[in-house]
């Protein structure tokens, strides 16, 4: 089945980690590039910027992971989204994803990643070089 | 909790003598009356520092500062500054620098670091959130910048620890040292970098991951997203067709059309081969990669490599404009790759670029003129020879032969060297004068002259004449106005627009917001920083444009206040000789000098300031709330 997902062109990209801090405003109402969903690596000495996201993965990683079944795909959206009710906090999907896309909110050390915004991601908005785009794959 | 948003709230004070790590509540009304970034310096250097202080002795302070916006989305913002006593020039000091440094502080819980004292031996403070120490940095001394950041990230088993740190420069305390983040952003100007390493203090790595928070999220995200919509949109055409495309590079042909820019030791203000080391060149044989600072809509800055000949494997940000008139035009140097090489070890010694290639294109006069043979420079300084310059930059950076005495800066190597060599000295208040000649441009003249930590574009260079804003000018100061001030040539109304100038870019080195966006293209002015402060940090005063332009001038005023204190008068509100007696020889501006005298009789008016000391009256300072300032003047003699 397609599936909308956040492809990101990685060479467009320049480190600015703008999408980092509108993505942690919309999400915790503060600026904290560690509390977003989205990432951006950077090795500057190379000029080098390499964005990392969910992928909405078709056969999840992350919710094959989880002992407590916690994360559900959003049949509206397709976004895998982690119930925080059902969350004991024990890392196993960030241990399970190899592409980094489950990270730890530092403050609330719950789980946190790429929840689409309901269908509108606000990174794709603010990205100066057009490199996010909601896209089916 | 901090009573507004936008702040983290603590002063980090580190007693390096005492090795002893203080952290205190931001004091409510320094936010208040000085918002952040200079502004905080400015308080902080006035109480804690004074005329007996050996700049590059214990009792200096090295501040590193953020302002409420940094940290935040808002574009482009992202930087932080360094201020200290400058040893350059024995008067205030500061360097603002971009990347990605400043905010990692904010997020780690600081608005502003103090450095004091001295360590007795090498060290450097490592800041993980809440953990501080000083660690040992015996094994870090004699590294360049480069390598200092990566064995700080691998020490610290952490690659996105953002480091400042100086190189042997900095080390070696040459007076132009600057400090290097993140490989290649820098707080060039004024020696912030010898300052440090007179501390012993090698770098300082930052993690962070705590909040920025602001007063009213939902509001400052429309304000943020209106600023967003001005870069990327509204002005496209300079922010992304110029400034993104090519950088700042873009400005060597843009300035040399207009014959200001500096040739041959500021001899000329028209180089004939500008294309030769112009952002075509640059950005078409060059150019790896296009970066930015952190949450930027403009994005100039980019990462050259070079993959063959002399200087093959050279990988370095930039060059910026600054870096190519300075070891360029400047030393007529039409040899890019060379360029481009001497920018990376500038960037690896940590050596403010302006000030290496202004002492390189002194020597080089010198060279030409007899004053100084080969025998006493160890190295050829026929004009633009690449071999010369690069050679010369590791001889300063190391104080080896000749290089130590130019490492002491342009003025006090002139006086060394004697047989006339003041009369090549390019600088004003002991700074090397930045990339503009105030002969073609007469604002830039008084810009210069009257610049607080000497001869400097970035505390109030107007490119609204320079560049044909003509709209902006009419907008800001009316259209009565308009003719005097678009016409470069002419000095009318010229004290009124440097002055407007230089209390904007104190807000904006306060909060802090980067000169491309405020200086070029001119987008935010006062009213659109009273639309951001109010929803930023909850300061409604600060909706009330008379407000911030009371705070701007009650920075400016005090940065003045600490240069008076230091013995500044009006004296030294001068530019060298070259630019008020000889004519610009060829160019554009062909046949035109600075016309200083009544640009500044103007600017003294609009600031208040006495026209025959320079010195401030304590009318002026109560106004602004710094009665306390107009009592010290007094008791030194230094109210009119």
């Amino acid at each position: 089945m397609p599936r909308e997902v956040l492809l990101i062109d990685a060479e467009k990209c320049t480190g600015c980690r703008a999408c980092e801090l509108i993505c942690s405003l919309c999400h915790v109402a503060r600026f904290n590039p560690r509390r977003s969903r989205i990432r951006i690596l950077r090795d500057y000495k190379r000029g080098e910027a390499v964005p990392t996201i969910c992928r909405q993965c078709e056969k999840p990683a992350c919710a094959q992971a989880c002992p407590t079944k916690a994360i559900i795909r959003n049949q509206k959206t397709g976004a895998m989204l982690i119930d925080l009710d059902r969350c004991t906090k024990c890392e196993a999907c960030i241990s399970a994803c190899q592409f980094r896309g489950v990270t730890v909110d530092p403050v609330t050390k719950y789980p946190i990643k790429c929840d689409l915004c309901g269908g509108n991601p606000i990174c794709v908005r603010f990205c100066a070089r057009g490199s996010i785009k909601l896209a089916f794959t | 909790m901090f009573k507004y948003k936008g702040y983290r709230g603590t002063l980090l004070r580190v007693d390096l003598s005492k090795n002893k790590l203080t952290k205190t509540p931001l004091p409510i009304e320094l936010a208040e009356l000085y918002i952040g970034g200079t502004g905080f310096c400015a308080r902080i250097l006035w109480d804690e520092v004074g005329p007996q202080t050996d700049p590059l002795g214990p009792e200096n302070r090295l501040i590193f500062a953020t302002g409420p916006l940094t940290g935040t989305f808002f574009p482009p913002s992202g930087r932080f500054v360094i201020a200290a006593k400058s040893p350059l020039t024995g008067i205030w000091g500061e360097a603002h620098c971009g990347g990605h440094w400043g905010p990692e502080l904010k997020y780690a819980g600081y608005d502003l670091i103090i450095l004091q004292g001295c360590a007795r031996k090498p060290v450097y403070l490592n800041i993980n959130d809440s953990s501080v120490e000083l660690r040992d940095a015996a094994h870090l001394w004699n590294m360049n910048t480069r390598e200092t950041t990566e064995a700080i990230r691998a020490e610290l088993k952490d690659d996105t620890v953002e480091v400042a740190c100086i190189g042997q420069a900095g080390e070696r305390k040459v007076k132009f040292a600057s400090v290097i983040c993140d490989f290649y952003h820098a707080a060039g100007r004024s020696g912030m970098g010898a300052v440090m390493g007179s501390k012993n203090v090698k770098a300082v790595a930052v993690r962070g991951s705590g909040d920025v928070e602001v007063a009213d999220p939902e509001g400052f995200l429309k304000v943020a997203e209106e600023a967003y919509e001005k870069v990327t949109v509204e002005w496209r055409e300079v922010c992304e067709g110029s400034l993104g495309k090519y950088g700042t590079p873009n400005l060597v042909t843009a300035i040399n059309e207009i014959g200001r820019l500096p040739t041959k030791n500021h001899l000329t203000g028209f180089y004939d081969n500008a294309e030769a080391i112009g952002g075509h060149i640059l950005r078409d044989r060059y150019r790896v990669s296009r970066q930015s600072c952190l949450s930027c809509g403009i994005q100039c800055k980019y990462i050259s490599y070079i993959n063959n000949g002399l200087y093959k494997g050279t990988l370095t940000g930039g060059p910026e404009y600054e870096s190519i008139m300075a070891l360029g035009s400047n030393c007529f140097n039409e040899d890019v790759e060379a360029i481009i090489h001497a920018n990376l070890l500038c960037n690896l010694y940590g050596l403010d670029t302006i000030s290496t290639g202004k002492v390189i294109s002194f020597a080089m006069e010198c060279y030409a003129n007899g004053i100084v043979a080969k025998r006493e420079t160890g190295i050829d300084l026929s004009w633009g020879n690449p071999i010369g310059i690069v050679e010369l930059i590791h001889r300063i950076a190391k104080r080896e032969g000749f290089g130590n005495i130019l490492a002491d800066g342009v003025r006090a190597a002139a006086k060394c060297i004697g047989k006339g060599a003041e009369r090549y000295a390019m600088h004003v208040k002991g700074l090397e004068i930045s990339g503009q000649d105030g002969r073609a441009q007469q604002s830039v003249a008084l810009t210069h002259a009257i610049g607080c930590r000497g001869a400097d574009h970035l505390r109030s260079l107007s490119s609204l004449e320079e560049l044909g804003f003509t709209q902006t000018l009419a907008t800001r100061f009316g259209e009565e106005y308009v003719q005097g001030l678009q016409n470069l040539h002419s000095t009318q109304h010229k004290g009124l627009l440097v002055k407007d100038m230089e209390d904007l870019y104190a807000i904006v080195d306060s909060l802090l917001l980067c000169k491309y966006g405020t200086m070029w293209p001119p987008i935010y002015y006062f009213d659109d920083i009273a639309k951001l402060l109010p929803p930023l940090t909850g300061m409604k005063r600060y909706a009330d444009i008379s407000n911030i332009r009371m705070t701007a001038e009650r920075i400016c005023t005090l940065r003045r206040a600490f240069n008076v204190r230091e013995g500044l008068t009006r004296s030294d509100d001068c530019l060298p000789e070259r630019f008020l007696k000889e004519p610009m020889p060829n160019g554009p501006a062909k046949g035109m000098v600075a016309e200083l005298e009544p640009m500044l009789e103007e600017y003294y008016q609009l600031r208040g300031w006495d026209s025959k000391t320079g010195w401030i009256p304590r009318a002026v300072l109560k106004k602004f709330g710094l009665s306390d300032v107009a009592d010290e003047l007094e008791r030194l003699g230094k109210l009119p």
